[in-house]
């Protein structure tokens, strides 16, 4: 079980190759940050796979990665409202 | 009387999170952490309307069945050579709070087809990934589902 | 029996993360590539999480994981709507 684990956290880990490829091409900045929120989702998943195969107080990590990821999201935002601290909604 | 119902839901809300963080250890750090967290949260985001457990349990599984339909439809038509996609905007009036208006558009960008982007003038805009759908039907079904989650 | 669940349930989860980086790649404007990201990943992550719960040796690894998984739908929904409004300001549908 423990390799088959590993095995799906690289392949996952490759497969993440292809974010960074849309990060580089962007063309919009929300393209980039879209790419950067797959990879914050796939590093979760990473970890939570090496979690099952090593130790289970990895699942913290994993907590804060996805809390990061939302928390970046909300910075992006921010920084590209017309006053770069706005609410995204206001006219 | 709901804004206290509200308020110490939240609280309730803290409480599990500790406990399921800590394993239900470290319960001396808790009993700081968890009157503090709940203090900040209520200060930056004041509880208007306690949300009611049962109708949001009984919208669970249909939320989950429908975010899995969504995951294989939009793998579908990426993996489709084809790439059958013709995307859109829709704009429909909603009726549900502030709060209430954010957790539809959450909802909706993880159903199928579907991803909100805020409002326009009290008006949900909804991406859809093929304008050809009744997608207005779905949103309000869902908008009445959250409704009586929360009131 | 459990192994096989985990095994099943991990692999699809393998499958929905990779459509979602297919999509990402392939999907030609902003907007759908979004809908791709917070769909098929979120999908993906919740069949890795169910099938490493089969794993777990305690009801409160269980929880945790739940709660991993329940931040990361939130996010997820909030974090959408966030990046569609910010390319909106941008470009007008």
């Amino acid at each position: 079980m423990t390799s088959w684990l590993i095995s799906l956290a690289v392949l996952l880990l490759l497969s993440l190759g292809g974010a960074l490829w849309r990060v580089w091409r962007g063309p919009e900045p929300a393209d980039r940050m879209i790419a950067a929120q797959l990879i914050g989702t796939g590093g979760v998943g990473i970890v939570l796979l090496l979690a099952a195969a090593t130790d289970w107080s990895m699942i913290d990590v994993a907590l804060v990665l996805a809390l990061l990821a939302a928390v970046a999201a909300v910075a992006f935002a921010k920084a590209q409202s017309a006053d770069s601290v706005g609410d995204p909604e206001e006219e | 009387m709901k804004k206290h119902a509200a308020s110490a839901r939240r609280v309730i809300f803290f409480l599990v999170l500790w406990f399921v963080l800590s394993e239900g250890e470290a319960l001396l750090v808790g009993a700081a952490a968890v009157p503090a967290a709940s203090w900040l949260s209520l200060r930056l985001l004041p509880a208007t309307r306690p949300i009611h457990l049962l109708p949001l349990l009984a919208m669970t599984p249909n939320f989950l069945w429908r975010s899995l339909l969504g995951g294989l439809d939009v793998g579908r038509r990426a993996l489709d050579p084809r790439m059958p996609i013709n995307p859109g905007w829709i704009r429909l009036p909603v009726d549900l709070p502030d709060g209430g208006r954010v957790a539809l558009g959450g909802e909706l960008s993880l159903m199928p087809g579907t991803l909100a982007a805020g409002t326009d003038r009290g008006r949900l805009l909804v991406h859809v990934l093929d304008k050809d759908q009744d997608h207005a039907r779905m949103i309000r079904i869902e908008e009445r589902r959250l409704g009586s989650v929360s009131g | 029996m459990a192994d096989v669940v985990t095994y099943f349930m991990t692999a699809l989860g393998l499958g929905f993360y990779l459509a979602g980086t297919v999509a990402v790649i392939r999907f030609p404007d902003t907007y759908s590539r979004l809908h791709a990201l917070t769909k098929a990943d979120n999908v993906g992550l919740g069949f890795l999480i169910v099938g490493i719960a089969f794993q777990a040796d305690s009801w409160m690894v269980v929880a945790r994981l739940a709660l991993v998984w329940g931040l990361a739908l939130m996010a997820a929904g909030i974090t959408a709507q966030l990046i569609a409004r910010t390319a909106l300001q941008r470009q007008s549908p």
